[in-house]
């Protein structure tokens, strides 16, 4: 049986994961960093950021969902809804033309293209992602079998940590 | 959320006096109950884990609402709306990312927290960052972050709360920091965090009903959103624009900074340790959020609403635009919500401040003594009294240069989240990750910010429209972070107890 670290440190979801939250920050800094331009900031600069916010919410997500071998497991929808709700509000928002007047189309008593922004990203991730972590907690986040798992462990550590003759402590020093 | 912004605000706007007797009855009631609590809580608290952590016993709905209230800050009833007001719903973006921050959080950090405590008895934030690098040194070096944090925050808070209790009381400023920051002071010094705790929750049910009952009174004030939407469309459509007056990369900046930033905030995550049962996280992030939606109504009602009555003549205009919720309070709204709102507003600066100030204890008192190599002995006798001197010196602080404060308050959250993001809750989830990155990236954090602001406060540099020094210390902290741990990703593996392992790898 292979070693649940071994599994983890090979886990292709959190490698992937931690690549997508790299990207990530990479796209947002490159938005930043176009914005010191001389001539101002540049139109593709925010598409930068709307493509690169939705990555690395869904990336860390995933880095924290992420279960050895099993990965996320069912939560990938979820998540994969999340992030494209957010890629997808944002970019519309950029993308949509400005109509906003006195004879606009209300949705929910908001112009279009604020109601794809506030009910779509402020609202939707709501209904979706609590639920689905309420719904998969025992096989994809905690069960009481976990808890114990680790109970035993600090204990066996504190054991470690007063068995020490010298009352070193039990965290070492820096290297 | 958004406590950075709020205290700023808060010491901007001179609120107006709404020292009338229904509100300062309001007032002396509220102030009652959170003796009255904080008397029953003083006598169950026994020992530093009760002092700083609740014993490790608080139950979900507790805790849940506790969480709430310290993590929205009177912004979200002054600050927030004003800033609507000023610049329409782009200033929604601070708080849409409260739709996933909580079940971010949960994910990333409750459980692994939660779980840490379980094993090694953590009571702090950087007990955990020490635990998960084997390293005292990334542990002081938090803490030392976090520590100048606490200092911004803890002085625009006793100033918020002068603000906000002169409002109330007629009192002063002067006299409405000491009364704030004496009462906050008794109830964290004699209870802790269990004082807190408990405090919390009474100032959280009153903030979410103060919020619920203004976007209700609002909406029908109004004749309904559609309504209100129609008479802001008919002078001001740039209002109603997904971005409103804000540049789209400012908005998505403000959603990126509130939302990353959110896993760095102390006293939210904190709150992961006090939880009784690890099971329980099961519901936790469901209903934070919901909670979080209820308090934040009134941000999103008062800031848009206020703007339509404003702009059909029947509010007179506001002379800055802090004083949209205040306006709206004290000549549209019955007395008794306006008093309400205005004790609800007390309740979240003290609400943060008592949080604040037990964090920092913990600092003083158990984090930098273990870096050190010299635990404190006693650390519940300790806390109590570098609770009060925390205080003290907060509210002497307050009282001596506005704009210091102001300073002081605005680096805040950026702080907290450039510092301790990619350390804690990358690190929490990455073996790869390294001690020297850890510290690397804590320092990187700590020293972009602070120049930064510096820099842009004595306006030797400005930042491009949409760019702050916040977003861009977390990223050069999330790269350095990255960077350094790829370069010495050799000593990685040495650096996990089998324990600490175990709760990476569920």
């Amino acid at each position: 049986m292979v070693p649940t670290s071994e599994i983890a440190r090979v886990d292709p979801t959190r490698r992937s994961a931690l690549i997508a939250l790299f990207v990530g920050i990479l796209a947002i800094a490159g938005g930043y960093t176009a914005a010191f331009s001389q001539g101002g900031t540049p139109t593709w600069a925010p598409w930068l950021l709307a493509l690169g916010i939705p990555i690395t919410v869904g990336a860390i997500m995933i880095l924290g969902a992420a279960r050895g071998a099993r990965g996320v497991g069912p939560l990938k929808f979820p998540f994969l809804f999340v992030v494209a709700i957010l890629a997808i509000g944002f970019c519309a928002a950029l993308a949509l033309p400005a109509t906003e007047g006195s004879l606009s189309g209300l949705w929910l008593g908001l112009p279009a293209r604020a109601a794809v922004v506030i009910y779509g990203v402020g609202l939707l991730p709501i209904v979706v992602l609590p639920i689905a972590y309420a719904l998969t907690f025992e096989t994809q986040t905690l069960s009481a079998e976990d808890v114990e798992r680790v109970r035993e462990l600090g204990r066996a550590y504190k054991a470690r940590s007063e068995a020490s003759l010298d009352g070193e402590p039990a965290q070492p020093d820096d290297e | 959320m958004t406590g950075a912004l709020s205290h700023s605000s808060l010491i901007q706007v001179a609120l107006p006096s709404a020292a009338q007797p229904a509100v300062i009855a309001v007032g002396v009631l509220y102030f009652a109950v959170i003796v009255a609590i904080s008397a029953w809580a003083a006598r169950r608290t026994r020992t530093a884990s009760d002092f700083f952590v609740g014993g490790k016993g608080i139950g979900l709905i507790a805790l849940t609402v506790a969480s709430v209230s310290v993590s929205v800050s009177g912004f979200a009833f002054i600050g927030g709306p004003g800033f609507i007001y000023a610049v329409g719903l782009g200033a929604m973006y601070i708080v849409l990312p409260a739709a996933v921050t909580n079940v971010m959080g949960a994910w990333v950090l409750a459980k692994r927290m939660r779980l840490l405590g379980e094993a090694r008895n953590l009571i702090t934030i950087p007990d955990a960052i020490g635990a998960r690098y084997r390293s005292p040194a990334a542990q002081g070096l938090a803490a030392i972050a976090m520590m100048v944090g606490i200092v911004g925050y803890m002085a625009t808070n006793a100033l918020a709360m002068g603000v906000v209790i002169n409002s109330i009381f007629g009192v002063g400023l002067g006299w409405g920091i000491w009364i704030g920051m004496g009462i906050t002071l008794a109830y964290s010094a004699s209870g802790g965090i269990l004082a807190g705790i408990y405090n919390d929750v009474f100032q959280g049910l009153l903030m979410a009903a103060a919020s619920v009952l203004v976007f209700l009174f609002v909406l029908n004030f109004g004749g309904g959103l559609g309504e209100i939407s129609r008479t802001i469309l008919a002078h001001d459509p740039a209002f109603l624009g997904p971005w409103g007056r804000l540049t789209p990369l400012a908005a998505l900046s403000f959603f990126f900074v509130f939302s990353m930033g959110s896993l760095g905030q102390p006293q939210a995550v904190h709150k992961y340790y006090m939880l009784r049962d690890p099971l329980q996280l099961k519901w936790y992030p469901l209903l934070k959020t919901l909670g979080l939606v209820l308090v934040l109504l009134l941000y999103f009602s008062v800031g848009v609403g206020v703007k339509a009555f404003v702009l059909s003549g029947r509010l007179a205009p506001l002379g800055a635009p802090d004083q949209a919720t205040p306006a709206l309070l004290l000549n549209v709204t019955p007395i008794v919500l306006a008093a309400l709102v205005f004790s609800g507003v007390a309740a979240a600066t003290m609400s943060a401040a008592n949080s604040f100030i037990n964090i920092g204890a913990a600092i003083v008192t158990h984090d930098l003594p273990i870096a050190l190599g010299r635990p404190v002995k006693n650390e519940l006798l300790w806390g109590r009294g570098v609770t009060v001197v925390i205080g003290v010196a907060a509210a002497i602080t307050a009282q001596r240069s506005g704009t210091t404060v102001a300073f002081l308050g605005i680096f805040g959250w950026g702080l907290f989240a450039s510092t301790l993001v990619p350390a804690l809750a990358v690190g929490l989830n990455w073996e790869g990750a390294t001690r020297a990155g850890a510290i690397a990236s804590i320092a990187t954090g700590l020293i972009v910010t602070l120049a930064l602001e510096t820099a842009a406060y004595r306006k030797a540099f400005t930042f491009p429209a949409g760019v702050t020094a916040s977003a861009v210390a977390m990223v050069a902290s999330f790269l350095v972070f990255f960077l350094v741990s790829m370069l010495t990703r050799r000593t990685a593996p040495s650096t996990l107890d089998p324990d600490v392992r175990l709760v990476m790898e569920l």
